[in-house]
């Protein structure tokens, strides 16, 4: 069903019930309400308060989900933020029993990871030839080099005054801060994604780099703003997770950068760039999410969910692949 | 838009059979995993089914073990231990492993037991004060919360079930690595990771005993390396001591993983450096021995499946209210005797007895049995 144009510009998204619906995203939706109907099928105890309150736990890496959707969209890659995470919540914790107020804590952890974003977003954009990959690979080494070394030899550190953390688990009917806060930066984040100039500049960047480029685009600038972005997240992630662990250790955030890169693909953001919806990474992490919870309420083997996501990983890259070189081989055989 | 909507469905129902087939085959599958573990994941999978068939018609209670992590053969052997007396008992039994060894993937663990409405929580912590929220949630609903192994702080859990002193263990330790350098000489110690509570609490223990007497005065620890209960990281962090200290005369690894990473590195190269710490029998038979064929002369463990055992115990006795937790509460643990509440440095605790020795003398007796 290619456009009348004879192209299909992929990643715009475009009108339509029917066509929403038989998107990756609407796809994604059926999956989600399926394993909820699952949820209950298999576990007596999967109701809706049982699951918000398991939720808490996974949420944090949701907000680093949007980040990652953003500099996917790029067309690059940033596998420091899970150091970001162990860096900011360490120094939240090392600030607070230095017996500064609270507000100041939360200042603190978001903007050390807005500065580690920003030393990402500056070496990847003044270094343009180095591959994104490599760059945030040693910005993850150094991050959690620099956490480790502030924790010292124990490795480990806890909040003293827990008031504050406590606050932040506090729940507004049923729903917990951090729930609302996911849902109010879906909506602008998808927004943001989707229906302004600064998104649509993106999937650009994502699709072409050099043809937005001569468009106008100021690349290596939009860049530095997903990497400031995303760090900035990773703060606010690690301010969540430490409102659930209550401290920070070296293990703290170890391996978020796979897991919200796994949300993303399961949710269609091609890792190429320019392809996908925001909306898809943001079900893609409740699916995931509710499967585990579903699952662990089961006792299931934890090592065997992973398999389960893993395999539902691979058939959601497979899908499409497949799906696309039928339809090449088709236009092939017409052409013939 | 035929293919689209082909590959919908298609991805729909993959995605639901792989998920029903999971469902159905979870425990069949997960077999050829460490046998211990399948076996605990099998025996409880169909047990919890039971549980709810019965759908809370009956009071079945179900007591729950955490483990610090798969594929560790200590936490496994102690799973078991309390599996066989709460099931022995008539109990249901539910033996978790978290999905890594952080405290992070615990609190998933525990916030689904929590779900479940178990009895009581029984965990190996990976952290002390990590699970302090989500054990606090455990309370709240009613459930009793004891540690095992490796404890949290002490207003996170009613009672601890310590395998031995943290002061016996220590000074255990210290009296083999003098004995095996000679009385004077460096030592090192390969622990688990940086933040593992029991480890760095017997490696403090080491610490300030061997400060606070003459005879330990010729010692001299070069280095706590950490090999994080990984065979690989401890394999590399044993060359690497011996690499960078060759006066070395005694590695201490006070965790099953790395003693027989180092108790191989050791052996295969044939070093004159010698090995003492806390290891698994099985695992450990065939370094152990007097001559210089073998790198371990002797080792200390307590028994870990009479810890599931005396921990799986005192469950039953929270629930059942016959002890609360507090400082000379005392309880039958079955065969394993009467136990009484101690309270060390604030905690309280029921300390299992004191390590025990495995050398040439009675290694092929116990190799077999754990």
């Amino acid at each position: 069903m290619a456009g009348k144009s004879g192209r299909e510009i992929s990643a715009v998204p475009q009108g339509g019930i029917k066509k929403t619906l038989l998107s990756w995203e609407g796809a994604l939706l059926v999956v989600f309400i399926a394993i909820n109907i699952f949820g209950v099928i298999i576990s007596p105890n999967y109701n809706a308060t049982n699951v918000l309150r398991e939720m808490q736990k996974y949420l944090a890496e949701v907000f680093i989900m949007f980040g990652m959707g953003f500099i996917l969209v790029l067309g690059d890659i940033d596998i420091s933020v899970g150091s970001i995470v162990c860096l900011s919540a360490t120094m939240a914790c090392l600030s607070g029993n230095a017996g500064l107020p609270f507000p100041i804590v939360v200042l603190i952890t978001l903007g050390v990871g807005l500065i580690c974003g920003m030393i990402n977003g500056l070496i990847a954009t003044q270094f343009t030839e180095l591959p994104t990959m490599i760059v945030t690979l040693g910005t993850q080494i150094i991050f959690r080099g620099i956490a480790e070394v502030s924790l010292g030899s124990g490795g480990s550190v806890s909040m003293q005054d827990v008031k504050g953390l406590m606050a932040l688990g506090t729940k507004i009917g049923p729903f917990s801060i951090s729930f609302i806060l996911v849902i109010v930066s879906a909506i602008v984040f998808i927004t943001i994604l989707n229906k302004t100039s600064f998104g649509r500049k993106l999937y650009a960047i994502g699709s072409n780099k050099t043809a937005a480029r001569y468009a106008g685009i100021n690349v290596e600038k939009l860049r530095f703003i997903c990497y400031s972005l995303i760090g900035f997240l990773a703060g606010v992630c690690g301010l969540f997770l430490l409102a659930s662990l209550y401290g920070a250790n070296t293990t703290t955030g170890n391996g978020f950068e796979m897991e919200v890169i796994a949300m993303c693909v399961f949710g269609g953001i091609a890792t190429t760039g320019g392809k996908g919806n925001l909306i898809g990474g943001f079900i893609a992490a409740f699916v995931i999410i509710c499967l585990r919870i579903a699952l662990g309420q089961r006792n299931i083997n934890t090592q065997l969910i992973l398999v389960i996501i893993g395999a539902m990983l691979i058939v959601s890259v497979v899908i499409p692949a497949i799906s696309g070189a039928i339809t090449a081989k088709k236009k092939r055989a017409s052409v013939n | 838009m035929k293919k689209k909507v082909l590959s919908v469905l298609l991805s729909t129902a993959m995605a639901a059979t792989l998920l029903v087939g999971c469902g159905e085959q979870a425990a069949e599958t997960a077999a050829p995993a460490a046998e211990e573990a399948a076996e605990a994941v099998e025996e409880a999978a169909p047990a919890e089914e039971a549980a709810a068939e019965e759908a809370a018609a009956t009071d079945g209670a179900t007591y729950a073990i955490v483990t610090k992590s798969a594929g560790n053969p200590f936490n496994e052997r102690t799973a078991s231990g309390f599996e066989e007396v709460i099931t022995a008992a008539g109990l249901n039994c539910v033996v978790q492993h978290p999905e890594s060894a952080t405290a992070d993937a615990q609190i998933a663990v525990i916030q689904s037991l929590i779900s479940q409405g178990v009895s009581s929580i029984a965990v190996a912590a990976n952290d002390a004060n990590a699970l302090t929220a989500a054990l606090a949630e455990a309370k709240a609903a009613g459930i009793h919360v004891l540690t095992l192994d490796s404890d949290v702080n002490a207003d996170s859990r009613e009672v601890f079930c310590n395998q031995a002193g943290v002061q016996e263990i220590g000074q255990t330790l210290l009296d083999a690595v003098l004995d095996l350098t000679g009385g004077e000489g460096q030592y090192a110690i390969l622990s688990a990771t940086s933040q593992a509570t029991n480890q760095n609490a017997w490696i403090d223990a080491m610490k300030s005993i061997a400060e606070s007497d003459e005879k330990y005065s010729k010692l001299e620890l070069v280095e706590v390396a950490y090999g994080d209960d990984e065979p690989q990281k401890s394999t590399d962090q044993t060359q690497a001591l011996l690499q960078n200290y060759p006066d070395l005369k005694v590695i201490c690894s006070p965790t099953t993983v790395g003693i027989a990473a180092a108790a191989k590195v050791l052996q295969d190269q044939g070093s004159s450096v010698k090995l003492t710490g806390l290891g698994l029998p099985s695992e450990m038979a065939e370094y152990i021995g007097d001559d210089d064929a073998h790198s371990c002369p002797y080792m200390f463990l307590w028994n870990p499946i009479d810890l599931g055992r005396l921990a799986a115990y005192t469950s039953i006795a929270l629930v059942n209210g016959d002890i609360t937790g507090a400082t000379g509460d005392t309880f039958t643990a079955g065969d394993l005797g009467d136990y009484e509440v101690v309270e060390i440095d604030g905690a309280t605790q029921i300390i299992l007895g004191a390590p025990f020795k495995f050398d040439a003398s009675n290694i092929d007796e116990w190799k077999s049995v754990y």
